[in-house]
Parts: structure tokens; sequence; C-alpha cells
């Protein structure tokens, strides 16, 4: 027998005599992507609904007399008087790796023209957070590749970690950054055949944004070889506002899968400023009482629900949230950017004046925080960073003072000059992360006042060198950096005499 | 604009809630409320009994059921379906039975928002969404 007709079969068998039980409702009024309902006496709080033609909505405001739904398809078809019905289920998307290296939109329905995606399983888009009881603290890195990053604000897996700045301030470029440096650590991890190696896979949520703009980033990602590790859910300013506020649940519940099953995942939320503003358009349409900026009441319990569930779990695997938020002149005391801050476990501020003077990631250090990302700082990064910050800070403080004044102090200026130098080293170009073991030979070199000949406009290029070097020449020493994440006496005395073999050479 | 429709629809609950007598929907307040609504609220009076008409409509809907069935139907069946309704709902529901050949054979029960699908289109259906 053929399968489409065993198919059949098998579909008729389960097509009992029994009657099916349906609730029903008519449609009064469809508005910009809402419906109101009358009837669904039995509907529950975001159940989803079926409307004629196959669309499908989610019921959102359950009133005395009627139900308000968001419509997650094509309105255009619906009219006054349709007929919808309950399904008692609530929304769920398709979760597992066989989305990986895929673009998805809200529903979790493919859109690369891949063909379809054989998910085994799903999970609902809304899930309640795990509880204390579940969690672990926070203890092991999440490595963005971005030397300021990992060395000044790290970030530990199943952190949240806020990416803030204005329009056009790298936000975007630090999260695929991250991305691409997970997928190089998984390719490295995976071909060594540790068994403790855990992977970490990406979830990029685009809420919002340019068509072009995601097409953009997916071409990043496959040109690092980072998209067969990720999974792109896409959500575009085109799309209706009920899969803009949907797309970064369909991605929490696909990041879930690999956190219950024991994995390791990362997802960005790209923006939520843009998924404040499409779950404000709902709220609107749906009559809810606005308040502050016209947002509804319950837009902080939009965003807290949606970062809790980033998590460590216990004996488990972790989801590490990086949302973006973007603001405008800088003002982070605006209201979505003040409630994201408090919800989450530091943020990365990223500054226009600095991205404009070149220093590329622009990361304000003195606004930037990782409140538990230290924890999970390796001792190596600690042990060649751990006062960087501390010095950063003080050379933007003496930078602005110094600008007054033009007789300084010897100490004030060797103050300033290796400051300037810090910040030098710290310029990273886009879609470039820098292994961790990299970043260690080149904050010791600093360190120990390697850098400190050259010129300021050659230390970006000397510690270019330098790494190629060590790429090229010290692969066994760059590996047992990497596996003992710690620098001894034994690791030292090699570093310096391969430093020292590098200066050699180096014409300066 | 909205606050007038809303104010019509609160005072249209309250006189459906005010229609009832014995736990049933009375005719005599029925017409009561009608001509209250003539003569307090001309100005407001359709967008009133647009909304109490609706909730009249549910109400009846709910102790009405609407069988629609391909063959015929005994009287018997209708009766046992009438009275078995009823257990389930836990209130007196009335049959109304309605011929409909598109069936192909079975029934389909409505009452109130609920739809009891034991046709072969219903069937159907199902099927066709289900390959």
């Amino acid at each position: 027998m053929s399968t489409v007709l065993e198919q059949i079969e098998q579909q008729i068998a389960k097509l009992s005599h029994k009657a099916v039980k349906k609730n029903t409702g008519v449609i009064r009024a469809v508005a910009d992507g809402v419906a109101h309902i009358d009837g669904l006496s039995d509907v529950m709080y975001n159940e989803m609904v079926q409307f004629p033609g196959g669309a499908i909505g989610i019921a959102l405001n359950l009133e005395q007399d009627e139900v308000g739904c968001v419509v997650l398809g094509d309105v255009s078809q619906l009219k006054e008087g349709d007929e919808v019905s309950t399904t008692g289920r609530l929304l769920s998307v398709p979760v597992g790796e066989a989305l990986l290296g895929r673009a998805v939109d809200a529903l979790g329905r493919p859109v690369d023209g891949k063909g379809p995606i054989d998910a085994k399983e799903t999970y609902p888009v809304e899930k309640i957070a795990p509880g204390i009881v579940a969690r672990k603290s926070v203890s092991q890195p999440l490595l963005t590749g971005i030397m300021a990053i990992d060395s000044m604000i790290p970030i530990g897996r199943g952190q949240r970690e806020l990416i803030i700045g204005d329009r056009g301030t790298g936000k975007t470029t630090i999260a695929i950054d991250t991305i691409i440096n997970q997928a190089k650590i998984n390719k490295v991890g995976l071909a060594s055949g540790d068994p403790k190696f855990r992977p970490v896979y990406s979830i990029y949520v685009a809420v919002g944004q340019k068509n072009s703009n995601i097409v953009r980033t997916m071409s990043a990602l496959e040109a690092a070889g980072a998209l067969e590790y990720t999974i792109v859910v896409a959500a575009p300013a085109a799309d209706n506002p009920a899969n803009q506020y949907l797309a970064p649940y369909s991605g929490a519940a696909m990041g879930e899968w690999f956190m219950e099953n024991g994995k390791d995942a990362l997802i960005v939320y790209d923006d939520l400023s843009k998924h404040a503003v499409a779950y404000r358009q709902i709220s609107l349409i749906l009559k809810r009482p606005s308040g502050r900026e016209a947002f509804p009441g319950d837009v902080f319990y939009l965003h807290s629900r949606l970062l809790e569930r980033a998590a460590r779990l216990d004996g488990k695997g972790s989801l590490t949230a990086l949302p973006i938020i973007e603001t405008l002149a800088g003002d982070v005391a605006a209201y979505i950017p003040t409630n994201v801050i408090s919800i989450t476990d530091g943020q990365i501020f990223l500054e226009t004046d600095l991205f404009n003077q070149g220093i590329r990631p622009a990361v304000s250090v003195g606004l930037s925080v990782s409140r538990v990302g230290s924890a999970a700082q390796i001792k190596a990064t600690k042990q060649v960073g751990g006062k960087l910050k501390g010095e950063l800070a003080q050379f933007r403080e003496l930078a602005a003072f110094a600008q007054f004044g033009s007789d300084l102090d010897a100490r004030t200026k060797a103050q300033l000059d290796r400051g300037s130098r810090i910040v030098e080293l710290f310029k990273q170009p886009a879609f470039n992360p820098i292994p961790i073991e990299q970043q260690v030979v080149t904050l010791w070199a600093l360190q120990k006042g390697y850098y400190d000949p050259f010129e300021l406009r050659r230390v970006m290029p000397a510690a270019a060198s330098l790494r190629e070097y060590f790429a090229t020449r010290k692969d066994a020493l760059l590996t047992k950096i990497r596996t003992k994440a710690a620098l001894d006496a034994e690791i030292e005395g090699e570093l310096k005499t391969a430093v020292d073999e590098w200066k050699g050479s180096f014409a300066g | 604009m909205a606050s007038a429709a809303k104010a019509a629809s609160e005072l249209a609950r309250l006189l459906f809630r005010a229609s009832f007598d014995q736990g049933a929907l009375s005719p005599a307040l029925v017409g009561g409320v009608l001509e209250y609504v003539e003569k307090h609220h001309a100005g407001q009076a359709t967008r009133v009994l647009q909304a109490y008409a609706r909730l009249v409509a549910a109400e009846e809907a709910r102790h009405r059921a609407v069988v629609e069935h391909a063959g015929a139907l005994p009287e018997a069946t209708a009766n046992r379906l009438a009275e078995s309704l009823g257990r389930q709902y836990g209130r007196k529901v009335t049959v109304v039975t309605q011929p409909n050949p598109q069936l192909i054979a079975g029934l389909r029960v409505r009452i109130g928002d609920d739809i009891y699908e034991s046709s072969v289109t219903g069937q159907l259906a199902e099927l066709s969404a289900g390959v």
C-alpha cells in the first residue's frame, strides 16, 4: 500500500464516530489585525482560535460579551459574520535541532525557501519561566570574541545582558559577532572530541527590522559559517504587529528546547524597543487602557516574562539572552530602556560619540556593567584584564580633566598614555571575533608594556601582528592557554619567550 | 463615541438582567424593557436595543438546540437528544430540527456557542485538513 493511502487510512481510523465538540463565535468587527468576536464562551486566555480560510488567531482580550483576538495571517479574507472556533490548544512552535540553519517566521514556518522543517516536537510560545529551585547560578563563560566585553563586561551562560545604544552604534554587530564566535568555538570544540565540551546554539530574533537588514545579517552569518548553528526568527517591519509581538516568545521557546535538553543556547532579541511598539499597537487596537507614552500597563511584564525565561538550569542546559534596545539621543532613562535595564543582569552601553571617534565597538566602559558575569570569567582573562576597567575609567576622568590644562605631571601623562593604548587595543573590526586565548596573549602583552615603545597609531597593527604570529607559529601555546584557562609560571615563561621573539620580528 | 457605546452596552446588560423571572426570560418583562427604553432612552434606543437583542438572542440560543440532520430524524431521537443535552447543560433545552442534505449523513447540533459535529461532511472536512 502506498504511504499516502496509509496516511489516509490512519487519519480515517482516528476519526471516531463520537461527535466532535467545538466552541464557536462570530466575528463582529475586524480592524488592523484584530478581530472582535461574539460568542467563544469557552475560550481560554492565549488560546489559538481558528478563523475561516486557515488563518489562526490568539485570544488576548476576554471581555464580558466579546473576545478580542489578534489574527496571525491574512486579515483581508475575514469579514463580519464569519464563524470562528476554539482549538483547545495554546499557540506552539516547532523546536529542535532541525531548525538550525533555517529562517522561520513567528509561527516557526520556514521563510528561507529551503523546504519544510522536519521538527519532531513543539513547545508552547508562552511558558512560565523556571522557578528558583530549578536555577543554578551563572558560572560558565559565554565568550563574545569582543575583547572589550570579554575582559571588562564578561557574560556568563544563563545571563541576560542588555545591548543598548542609539541607532547606528553597532548594537546588532556585537550580537552577530557573539553568534559568530559561538560558531567558531563550536567548530573547534566539536573537532577536539572533548566529551566535556558544550556547544552554544544561537537564535537570532529580528523584530520590526527591514527585510534587507535581515538578509544582510543572514549573509554575514553564512559567510562566517555560523548559520548552521543558528536559528533566525524573522518578524520584519512588513509583518503584522501580532507576529512582531509573538516572535521573541517563539524564539524563547526554541531556545528553551536546547536548555531543557541539557544544551546551551544564546538568544538575541533585536530589538525589544520595536517589540514594545508592536505590543502598544495591538493593545491600543484592543482598546486596553494606555499609560506612559501610550504603552499599556503591562509593558513591563511583556519583557520581564520574556527575559526571565533565560536561565541556567540545575542539571540541564542554559539560555543566555542578549536583548537589544534602541535609545533616542542616548536617553537611557526613557520608559522601555529603564524597564529592560532593571530586568537584565547588566548592560553594554554603546555611545554615539565613541562610535564617531572611530572607537568601535563603541562600548562606554563607565556605563556598562555585568552583574553576574565576573563569576563566569576565566582565570586567565582575570589575570591579564582584571584592572583594565578601573584604569580605563581613570583615563576617561583624567582625559576630561586634561582638556583644560596643558601642564601635566609625568604620572598623569603616563596614565593618559596607557589609557589611550588600552582604547586603541580594544578597537576591533566588525564580524571579526577574537578567540579568548588570543585575547589573553594581546592583553598580557599590554600588561607587560610590550606596546609602550610604539606610536599610538601603531598599537592596533602591532596587536594584530602579535595575534597573527601566535596563530601561525605558536598554536601549541594557544591551545595550552585555552585548555588550562589560567596563566601559571610555565605558561608565562613561554609567553615571554614567544612575545620577545615576535617583538624582534615586528618592524614597529 | 466609544464611551457612548460602552454606556449603551452597560445599560443593555442591566436591562437584560432585569428581564428574568424565576431564572427564565419573561416575555412580559422584555416588553417592559422595550417600553422603558423607548420612553427614557429614546436618543440611545437603537444602540441599547441592538446590544439588548444580542444578549437575548444568545440567551435563547443557550436553551435551544438546533439539530441539523441529513436523513430522517425520528421524534424519539430528538426527544432523547433534548433530554441528554438538558442533563449535560443543567437547563431546559428545546430541540429544533432542520433538514440539511449537505451533511450527507449524520447530525450537527448547535446549542449556544457549542457545536457538536457528527456528520460525514464534518468528518470529511477534518480529514482534508489533516492530510
